[in-house]
């Protein structure tokens, strides 16, 4: 997630090998920084998708018209919405996303749409929110710790956060899209959290459910593509299993024993899932060197 | 946040049937004194305690408090029609379920309100999430009524015999209703009436350090609402509910450094491990805000308390 207002260091982020990247013209711009951000931003996202990194606008529901107005362009992977209040301000998004895709060439329903779910109101009505656009590929928190006004708990738990955490999680399972965020503690907040704290949060993050997460800096972006990316170790065993798994069913059994634990249908597709999701990640990471090298890319 | 705030850092809820307790009350120093006619009143004596309640708001707020009455659920017509005075502030509605009941309030009220002459709007409503049914509906509850300012619950004897679970553990077992209940009061901009969750296993409602520990944990997280069943606890939750002055000095400190940070044209900045940004300074003016609040409230608790003591002397 790089300010919108800082064009060297946005056309620089894909060389952190980060996923996404996220230009930001919501959190980190100041107010009258924002109409110059604007102004530059369909450059930006043109250098940096020369990368073959995707590139989201993070735009903000009540500077719709200003925002999307600055960043559709056939480049523009998506748009994160934040800020967002109602399902009417979803339709209002959407309904302006095609009409731009329209008029500036763009194969209509081309660009994606994920939820920043971080006003109490959207989180309250984080299904009908999530419904109420096809265009939708993710769902997240954002900064809803600070929108909400959460605070620490003497446990370093973030107030709310795993309830809220939790009712994301289910709802983008329920609408079939990826749930996106860290698992954070106190006293880390996104913004200075080392990068060992940050692999923390994405560790307990993916454990929880999310499928990746936004950060601020740099140095942030290995520990959380290593925390969301299955490890060797557990990809190894995940595979052992899934071999034991497949002999006893070729036997005619419908589950095995190791040692305390039975291995049924359900922990077999685990499996298979982590060993598919680690090939995922293995294959993404190989594209981002190439792109980054240069060399032509696969189409996913 | 409601646009109306209220001091309601401490309070006792006490049986308005036991003289010695109403009769002492002003003393107590509580923001609040709950008057009760639901659990701690016998069936026998429900309609005799609703006799009591227009004297005894006197009693209780001559030091300054605000008199509250909670009701009985299934008696509300007879108990609103008895406790509607000049000078009660709130009634609480034990184990609310339907946005409809509390509009069925709503009119009530609005109807004794103005046959006593009572500014119209002046008597909140206190829904109290207590069942599984209260949960699934809480944000109809905390919508139907202008009345609800403060909203909380769905913890507690009530909510764990309603679920079936223990009261006294060592994990927070009321999770989810209490994440739907906060859930709705912000989204509606009410003041949430919860807390963090602290262990007790012990049941103790006596225990002011357990009390005083129990506020700040609260405070730090954001809340202000208190209350209790033991004079022991009222001193403890006002002092932990209330803003300290390092915590006054830190948050004028942020607020300086965060002026600063808008002439540079920064949106954030580090200092000395800290974030200084539009919400650390939104937190900040919250804070001082609220310190303001409590120190007028004590100010007029002292005020009146001196006010009875001369009277007497």
């Amino acid at each position: 997630m790089v300010p919108a207002s800082q064009p060297e260091r946005a056309v620089a982020a894909p060389k952190s090998n980060t996923d996404v990247v996220l230009l930001d013209l919501v959190e980190f711009v100041a107010e009258q920084d924002k109409p110059s951000a604007r102004e530059g931003l369909v450059e930006i996202v043109r250098q940096v998708r020369e990368s073959g990194t995707d590139v989201f606008a993070l735009v903000d529901s009540e500077l719709l018209y200003a925002d999307l107005h600055a960043c559709v362009c056939p480049e523009l992977t998506g748009v994160v919405v934040s800020h967002l209040e109602s399902v009417a301000q979803v339709e209002e998004a959407d309904s302006l996303i095609s009409k731009l895709e329209d008029e500036r060439g763009i194969p209509p329903g081309t660009l994606e749409m994920v939820f920043s779910l971080d006003t109490a109101q959207a989180n309250q009505d984080a299904f009908e929110i999530a419904s109420a656009s096809r265009r939708i590929t993710g769902l997240t928190l954002g900064r809803a710790e600070l929108v909400m006004d959460l605070r620490p708990e003497p446990s370093g738990e973030i107030h709310l956060m795993q309830y809220l955490m939790q009712k994301l999680i289910t709802v983008a399972g329920a609408i079939g899209v990826p749930a996106y965020g860290a698992w954070w503690r106190t006293p880390d907040r996104g913004l200075l959290a080392t990068p060992e704290n940050t692999g923390e949060a994405a560790l307990r993050g993916r454990a929880i459910g999310f499928k990746g997460s936004f950060c601020v800096l740099e140095n942030q972006v290995a520990p959380m593509n290593q925390g969301f990316t299955p490890g060797a170790q557990e990809t190894t065993e995940a595979g052992k299993l899934l071999e034991s798994y497949r002999a006893a069913v070729s036997e005619g059994t419908a589950f095995i024993r190791q040692g305390d634990r039975i291995i049924d249908s359900g922990t077999a597709l685990r499996a298979r899932l982590l060993i598919d999701r680690a090939a995922a990640c293995e294959a993404h990471d190989k594209a981002k060197v190439d792109a980054l090298a240069g060399r032509p890319v696969p189409a996913p | 946040m409601a646009d109306h705030i209220a001091v309601h850092r401490s309070g006792l809820t006490m049986p308005v049937v036991t003289p010695r307790f109403i009769d002492n009350a002003w003393r107590r120093g509580c923001d609040f004194i709950n008057m009760d006619l639901e659990d701690s009143v016998p069936q026998h004596m429900k309609g005799y305690a609703r006799t009591l309640i227009k004297d005894a708001i006197t009693n209780v707020t001559k030091g300054g408090a605000e008199a509250f009455t909670r009701i009985n659920h299934d008696l509300v017509l007879a108990d609103l029609e008895g406790i509607i005075w000049p000078g009660l502030a709130k009634v609480n509605y034990p184990k609310a379920e339907y946005g409809e009941e509390i509009q069925l309030l709503d009119r009530i009220i609005s109807r004794l309100e103005q046959a006593g002459g009572i500014r119209p709007g002046t008597v909140e409503i206190g829904a109290d999430i207590e069942t599984s049914v209260g949960v699934a509906n809480a944000y109809d509850i905390a919508a139907a009524s202008p009345r609800v300012r403060e909203f909380g619950g769905a913890g507690g004897y009530d909510m764990s015999r309603d679920l079936g679970v223990e009261m006294f553990v060592g994990f927070d077992q009321f999770v989810y209703g209490k994440g739907e209940v906060e859930l709705a009061a912000l989204a509606l901009g009410l003041e949430p009436h919860t807390a963090p969750f602290t262990a007790n296993t012990t049941g103790s409602v006596g225990d002011p350090d357990r009390a005083f520990r129990e506020a700040e944990a609260a405070r730090k997280c954001g809340f202000r609402v208190g209350g209790g069943l033991h004079p022991n606890v009222v001193e403890p939750q006002t002092r932990g509910f209330t803003p300290t002055q390092e915590e006054v000095d830190e948050a004028h400190q942020v607020l300086e450094q965060y002026r600063q940070l808008e002439v540079s044209g920064e949106t954030w900045a580090e200092t000395d491990g800290n974030i200084i940004d539009r919400y650390e300074a939104a937190r900040a003016r919250k804070l001082l805000d609220w310190s303001e609040l409590c120190a007028a409230r004590d100010q007029e608790k002292a005020e009146a308390f001196a006010r009875v003591e001369a009277a007497e002397a």
